[in-house]
């Protein structure tokens, strides 16, 4: 719960879609996008983005940006501006401290030496001020201060080999991901064609799903020649609420092109000899909808394998589990199972009251977060309560928590959270408050317990995490399809934020 | 109107006699003798179906259908065939005669799944219209129809047609209906049927030209 309260931000989704068949189609493209959108709201509130492509030679290209909620950022005056699209790609943005800035919203719009291309980008660049000088070295005027505006113009250079009239995009995808390792999950749209790319350690999610008619989503009767159209997106959750089906992941490296006549995987590229690829460990502990389907298992279970994994590892003389609503209750029933404890809800929570820390001090963010909570005290009053959060980070917003239960009647109050400690900062996306504020850098994460007032407090440590997300990947290697080599090991998690070992070396 | 030498003559123009001239398999030519407002006896020259039976009003019915699909445009269902009169093609929305003992409704359900293999619902039925009443009595229902694209039985529909049958089916969005059409016309020898075009003139004002003082207009 902690993640939502201190503002700890994926920066942001993708979506995009490509209508199959005859064009122009009769897909309502535009309605597509903003509903995929919408099921990647929680990947992103701040603003939202569409550009759609006519796919005409040249292509005429529409955008809608808006601030706030896709709801808000999308009304019908904006769908009516975008129902010519046969092809889009869009974004949600993540919240920031900074001013609203609509102009940086994505998707970017940049014209090159062979028309227009669109570009939305989920990730930060390792490298992104070393890429910077170079890119200005090189002649290029960069506006704003964000990592897509370098992507963007990395993609305009022009390759070494590049015939005058002919654009190569595979050379120019190659060429930006030579220039920086990691993270990136990319979509460019260029005419009639939307690029998918991941980057070579899969940092960010990416996955293809097939539009097929409504009747025919749960049957396993879709042909082919059903297909009505290609949509990729960040999360597979997107899916269901569209009408598609799930098709597959982008790998680690992959660059996909999805047209009118479907989906064509172009060339892997491959990581530095030995390199495992690196997953975000954190997509699976929280950012991701629990529906969502990475590397071919559901998010939820996984968490409910991570509540498993810890009572295994950290067991508690008890008489009730719980949950802090709602994004840890899939590790709290994981708990409970494995411990043979009765699952009960302690906590009720207030769903119209927002994110706790934009309030000023402590004090007030502490009421904040009791009018956030209140507590069902017939279910665990007299009682000894283990309390699964998915995350402690400032520690400031599980002990009001405590409080509130002990003084509804609460026994003892054990803490279980169902990830390591986060201790290092994160450069890959993950907008992680600095060290020195993570409470598992500061002296008084020695006596946790005390200091947020609970019985005891444990975590999942860095190997069961491993292990419990690890387990349930039946061998991918497989089933995949691999047009370059694929190096080193097929399976490999990011857990630079719990260990301090990054992915890659980074530059300053 | 001032008629002031005459204030006794304004007749209600009335049908006096019938007779027919030529009778086809399907059509027939009559001679009608009429009295005119003015009092005046005239003979016209009508063409008739021979298939319309006494009791009925309507000769057929127009169908016209809205293909609805999920996440798709709603797209309107037209028959394009070879019709001998013309010596052409028409775009014409899918028609049929009443059988015996069918209902408007029934008939449009029946044509369009003859004509174009879509099932529909009924959603509205427009009084008797006349079709072409300088030449012909014909007249017809229209009736309107929504086919539930999303019904397993409408996403691969199968025509049936009978024997000497050319039927190709068209569809074409509602959004930017007009400017479809005329993009038909310009790429085919293709003759439109005047119900169609004014229904996509139609469709188009009441789209997307918001209702305007035609003074304020610049």
């Amino acid at each position: 719960m902690e993640f939502e309260e201190s503002g700890i931000g994926e920066e942001c989704g993708v979506f995009g879609c490509v209508a199959a068949g005859e064009w122009p189609t009769q897909l309502e493209v535009a309605q597509v996008l903003t509903l995929g959108l919408v099921a990647l709201q929680h990947r992103g509130q701040e603003s939202a983005g569409v550009v759609t492509s006519n796919g005409a030679s040249p292509p005429t290209y529409t955008s809608h940006k808006g601030m706030g909620l896709v709801s808000s950022a999308f009304p019908p005056e904006a769908l009516l501006k975008l129902r010519y699209g046969n092809l889009g790609i869009c974004h949600t943005r993540y919240s920031t401290t900074g001013i609203s800035e609509l102009q940086n919203c994505q998707p970017f719009v940049v014209d090159t030496l062979h028309g227009k291309i669109a570009v939305a980008h989920n990730g930060e660049l390792v490298n992104a001020r070393a890429l910077r000088k170079k890119v200005m070295r090189h002649g290029v005027g960069l506006s704003t201060g964000s990592d897509s505006e370098l992507i963007t113009q990395l993609l305009a250079l022009t390759p070494p080999m590049e015939e005058l009239d002919t654009p190569d995009w595979v050379a120019r995808i190659k060429n930006l991901m030579t220039e920086t390792p990691t993270s990136y999950s990319l979509l460019i749209m260029f005419k009639d064609v939307v690029y998918a790319v991941r980057d070579p350690y899969g940092n960010r999610p990416l996955c293809i799903g097939r539009l097929v008619p409504i009747s025919k989503l749960h049957s396993t009767g879709a042909e082919e020649e059903d297909t009505e159209g290609w949509v990729v997106s960040s999360e597979s959750c997107s899916f269901q609420s569209i009408g598609a089906k799930y098709y597959r992941e982008v790998l680690p490296g992959e660059i996909v092109q999805i047209s009118k006549h479907g989906v064509q995987s172009l060339t892997i590229v491959p990581r530095p000899e030995g390199d495992p690829p690196a997953f975000c460990i954190f997509e699976y502990v929280y950012f991701a909808r629990p529906d969502s389907i990475f590397e071919g298992q559901m998010v939820y279970t996984v968490r409910q394998r991570c509540g498993q994994q810890l009572a295994i590892e950290a067991p508690t003389d008890a008489d009730v589990v719980s949950t802090v609503p709602e994004s840890a209750t899939p590790a709290a029933l994981g708990y409970a199972h494995q411990s043979g404890l009765p699952y009960t809800e302690v906590l009720c929570k207030n769903r119209y009251v927002g994110r706790t820390f934009i309030q000023p001090n402590t004090r007030l963010r502490q009421l904040g977060v009791a009018k956030k909570f209140g507590v069902l005290t017939d279910n665990f009053a007299g009682k000894r309560v283990v309390l699964i959060d998915d995350s402690i980070v400032r520690g400031n917003t599980i002990s009001p928590i405590i409080k509130l239960l002990r003084e509804a009647g609460a026994t003892e109050v054990h803490i279980r959270v169902a990830s390591p400690p986060i201790k290092f900062p994160c450069y890959m996306g993950i907008n992680i408050p600095t060290k020195e504020e993570l409470i598992a850098n500061k002296p008084e994460f020695k006596d946790i317990a005390g200091y947020i007032g609970a019985d005891s407090v444990e975590y999942l440590t860095v190997e069961g995490l491993v292990s419990a997300v690890q387990e349930g990947i039946a061998s991918l290697n497989k089933d995949k399809i691999s047009s370059g080599s694929v190096s080193g090991k097929m399976v490999g998690h990011c857990t630079a934020c719990l260990t301090g070992k990054y992915p890659v070396e980074l530059e300053w | 109107m001032s008629n002031s030498e005459d204030p006794k003559v304004t007749t209600t123009p009335h049908i006096v006699k019938e007779e027919l001239l030529v009778e086809g398999k399907w059509v027939k030519l009559e001679k009608t003798t009429y009295v005119d407002q003015a009092g005046n006896t005239r003979v016209w020259e009508t063409a008739k179906r021979t298939t319309r039976r006494s009791n009925t009003e309507a000769d057929g019915v127009g169908i016209i259908a809205l293909l609805k699909r999920t996440l798709h445009k709603d797209c309107v269902v037209m028959v394009k065939q070879f019709r001998p009169p013309l010596g052409s093609f028409t775009l014409e929305f899918p028609a049929g005669l009443i059988d015996k003992g069918e209902t408007a409704e029934a008939a449009a359900l029946r044509e369009l799944k003859e004509e174009t293999g879509y099932k529909g619902e009924v959603v509205g039925v427009t009084p008797v219209t006349c079709l072409d009443p300088g030449l012909s009595n014909s007249t017809t229902h229209t009736v309107l129809v929504n086919i539930n694209g999303d019904d397993v039985e409408n996403i691969h529909p199968v025509q049936q047609l009978g024997d000497p049958e050319f039927v190709e089916v068209i569809l074409l969005p509602l959004d930017g209906f007009q400017a479809k059409i005329d993009d038909l016309l310009r790429r085919e020898k293709i003759v439109a049927d005047a119900k169609v075009y004014i229904f996509a003139m139609g469709m188009a004002q009441a789209f997307f030209k918001p209702r305007e003082l035609p003074v304020l207009k610049q």
